[in-house]
């Protein structure tokens, strides 16, 4: 199928997600789409899907204009979406799964279980894996539901297969058979468009490629004409440079403030790396290179082996532990794992220093002020009244209360968890000067980001993480937004061994 | 998004709308009472007003203050009612057994406690839905007052009047201190102390703000340090101490504790009082004082349903229709969020 996306436009409130987007997809055809986190591939494809109805733009299928107002259109048009994250439910079969909203029935009318298992099965032979159809899927492995999600997309009879990142959970052997599976059905004349982040399978599989940046149309071509570097470049655009963080000198000292010695857990391993005093290392990764699981491992959230030693004494245990220690995290997800919703400003300002310095039993409102008073000073913290709830604020002002509440406990070591996350461009500067005088009063910071601009404007090192383990560690000296994206999507190790 | 909504703002508007919601167990208050004076003209005799707290402490009062805290924090409890029976069951015996009323508050606090701090451990370290482990208590505690009960009541000393302890443990619920010609009794004074305590917790107290914690994201609260397994075996543990207190001064003022029916609906009673006094059935927000006036709306509502001569079966339709009432309110304001 002749698949054409042209003028897309795609609006979320401000945001403008896509900006007039072209896409051609020819007839059997792999068509990687690249970009950088943000980019609008997902919402692209999202429109192409039927998900979400674009502003402005039309769909041609075969020449036809089509329009799509769901995704059960975009099924009957013989398109399937294979998400990134997984769209199961926990606990019904897999076959189930599979047949979910299009169920076989039998003459009776009741459900025909038999044979959609049988179908079911029939396409794991093909896909050369071993999974019961039976089987709960909250049983399976990551790696298992991600295949039980392709095999969905392979089920029905389709012309388009979108792929969101499929590979993220995946062994070698078993993208091996998914790319025997996709050339296969290419030959029957599906085509196929192809997101991830990993630039050798990329290579390995597309034919043609478009990239995106900033919800833009940057380029499109064929894989064989361009290098990584090349695609990389394109995807990263010119980085502006800016002069205030270009000339920074980096305040780090001697003494080491945190150190990781082989720690391993679910989702990275054989991490080590030391912090020092005044030193802000970064550490970055793409989805599923195990950053998010190793932030939580440092600050005791998360189960692993090896050992963790904040100024050179072991630490183990729990949240609290290492609190007392003098660590703090800013957690990423800050809806979700940071402010209490129903609380106000206040009381989410001084939650940190109730678990760690508090020592009276009765809470003085004066001292809960004088230290909201002070953040509110130092953060540039814009609010009216202390005592509504701090859901009444913008996202730059929640984070800079969460980050009010970890300054009050006096941390040495401060765990940045992708600090910047949803909030607006002048608040995000404010952060970063935060953090740069932070360092320079003697605190450790690790900051987890996967932005490369704000990695370049902020950090002295870098730790980069490719599936769990360490790919690389540079300097202020050999970090650029290639060298970086080079390292997070793993170019140099696997083509080392392809 | 927008930036904050500017305090003390005098506007009639903004006023009304705060008053219809994050005071809305205010104005039904009001309004309860307004209707009761209507119906009782003696309504506001000394007398009347100091039953109604009366009924209350010995009731559901002391336990409503413990649900608030289990509310707040994302939980409910609903053994409260068969705890006060299997506590004040056995407490009878206590006093039976030692002529001791101290000694018998002693074992009621500390079996509560008990009781509290068991719910707390299924809920917390068990992982348990709280739902699902306080019925499985309930039911249990119910069970076992029944058996050693063989359904009959628990009488203090035998139903021997003449016994010396027994006049000293009436006057618990019975007994009255005299301030400026005002007669307040015993459970009174410890419902509004109660209160105020609990109220202090909520709000000023490490313990108090980590409830709301929980309650309003457990994820975010632990990620701060707070210490969420026992916060959760906390908020269960001193609902237990209230039903062991409550135990005491129940049996107190009857003297006789039928074991298959004490404490009945009281955890529905409790849960309502705390639902119309503005506590978010989801947690992370509530206030005691609004617990402490809903538990007196309750009464003022049976108290005015009787001086209108409401046929007694359908007093529990009319509390059923104030209860819905109070809740609409409150997810009219969760809609607006």
């Amino acid at each position: 199928m002749l698949t054409e996306m042209r003028g897309i436009v795609m609006d979320f409130g401000p945001v403008r997600a896509v900006d007039h987007v072209d896409l051609t997809v020819e007839p059997g055809e792999i068509h990687g789409l690249l970009g950088e986190n943000g980019a609008g591939k997902s919402t692209l494809m999202n429109v192409l899907a039927g998900t979400f109805v674009p502003k402005a733009g039309d769909i041609r299928l075969n020449g036809q204009t089509v329009r799509m107002h769901n995704a059960r259109t975009a099924m009957r048009h013989g398109i399937r979406f294979i998400h990134q994250e997984l769209n199961l439910c926990q606990d019904l079969k897999v076959f189930e799964n599979m047949y979910l909203a299009q169920e076989l029935k039998t003459k009776g009318g009741l459900l025909d279980k038999q044979r959609m298992a049988d179908n079911a099965k029939k396409v794991f032979e093909r896909m050369r894996v071993a999974i019961d159809p039976w089987e709960t899927v909250e049983n399976l492995q990551t790696a298992d539901k991600q295949l039980v999600e392709i095999a969905r997309a392979l089920l029905f009879e389709c012309d388009l297969i979108i792929m969101d990142e499929p590979t993220s959970a995946l062994s070698g052997q078993e993208i091996d058979n998914l790319f025997a599976i996709m050339r296969q059905l290419k030959q029957q004349g599906v085509s196929f468009i192809y997101i991830s982040h990993k630039m050798p399978e990329i290579f390995e599989i597309c034919e043609t490629y478009t990239v995106l940046r900033d919800g833009k149309f940057v380029s499109t071509g064929n894989i064989q004409d361009v290098t990584q570097e090349q695609i990389t470049q394109m995807m990263t655009g010119k980085a502006l440079q800016d002069d205030t963080f270009d000339s920074r000198v980096s305040s780090a000292k001697e003494q080491v403030a945190l150190e990781a010695r082989d720690l391993s857990g679910d989702g990275f391993a054989h991490v080590s790396f030391a912090l020092r005093a005044g030193e802000i290392l970064a550490v970055t990764g793409l989805q599923s290179s195990g950053r998010e699981q190793l932030a939580d491992a440092l600050f005791g959230v998360m189960p692993h082996t090896g050992e963790i030693l904040v100024q050179g004494k072991p630490v183990k245990g729990s949240v609290r532990s290492f609190m007392r220690r003098g660590v703090a995290m800013v957690p990423r997800n800050r809806k979700e794992r940071g402010i209490h919703n129903d609380l106000n400003i206040l009381d989410n300002l001084s939650m940190g220093y109730f678990n760690t310095r508090m020592k009276e039993k009765i809470i003085s409102a004066a001292k809960e002020k004088a230290r909201y008073l002070r953040q509110k000073q130092a953060l540039r913290i814009r609010a009216d009244n202390p005592k509504n709830v701090i859901s009444s604020l913008s996202g730059g002002n929640q984070q800079k209360v969460i980050l009010g509440r970890w300054l009050e406990t006096d941390a040495n070591v401060l765990l940045f968890d992708n600090p910047t996350q949803g909030i607006d461009v002048g608040s995000k500067f404010e952060i970063y000067n935060l953090m740069l005088a932070l360092a320079k009063e003697g605190k450790a910071i690790l900051c987890f980001s996967a932005e490369f601009p704000e990695i370049l404007k902020v950090a002295d090192r870098c730790v980069v993480m490719y599936k769990g383990s360490i790919s690389a560690v540079l300097d202020r000296s050999q970090m650029t937004e290639e060298s970086l994206m080079h390292h997070s999507t793993g170019s140099v190790r696997e083509n080392q061994h392809v | 998004m927008s930036e904050a909504v500017k305090p003390k703002s005098l506007d009639i508007k903004t006023l009304g709308k705060r008053l219809l919601t994050d005071y809305s167990y205010l104005v039904s208050f009001i309004l309860i009472v307004a209707i009761a004076v209507g119906v009782n003209p003696n309504f506001f005799r000394w007398r009347n007003v100091s039953n109604i707290f009366l009924q209350s402490a010995t009731s559901t009062g002391l336990i409503a203050l413990g649900m608030t805290m289990v509310i707040c924090a994302g939980q409910i409890d609903i053994s409260v009612g068969a705890q006060v029976a299997i506590i004040s069951g056995f407490g009878i015996e206590v006093l039976n057994a030692t002529q001791s009323i101290w000694l018998m508050l002693l074992f009621c606090l500390v079996f509560g406690t008990f009781i509290g701090t068991f719910n707390g451990l299924l809920v917390a370290k068990g992982r348990m839905p709280a739902m699902i482990a306080t019925l499985a208590v309930q039911t249990s505690c119910r069970a076992i007052i029944n058996h050693f009960g063989q359904g009959g009541p628990f009488t203090v000393a035998g139903g021997i009047a003449t016994e010396p302890y027994y006049e000293s443990f009436r006057q618990v619920a019975n007994g009255s201190l005299d301030i400026l010609g005002y007669r307040l009794p015993y459970p009174m004074i410890l419902f509004i102390v109660m209160a105020l305590l609990f109220g202090l917790i909520m709000q000023r107290t490490k313990l108090g703000k980590h409830i709301y914690a929980i309650g309003s994201n457990e994820v975010s609260a632990g990620l701060a340090g707070v210490n969420v397994d026992a916060t959760k075996v906390a908020v269960f543990s001193i609902t237990g101490l209230m039903c062991g207190l409550t135990a005491w001064v129940y049996s107190s003022r009857l003297m006789a504790v039928a074991s298959a029916n004490a404490g009945n609906l009281f955890e529905m009673d409790a849960i309502a009082a705390v639902a119309i006094g503005g506590t978010a059935m989801s947690g992370g927000r509530g206030k005691v004082i609004g617990s402490f006036l809903g538990v007196l709306m309750f009464k003022i509502i049976s108290n005015t349903l009787v001086a209108a001569k409401v046929p007694t079966f359908l007093t529990g339709a009319i509390s059923g229709g104030i209860i819905i009432i109070a809740v609409l309110l409150q997810s009219m304001r969760g809609r607006r969020k």
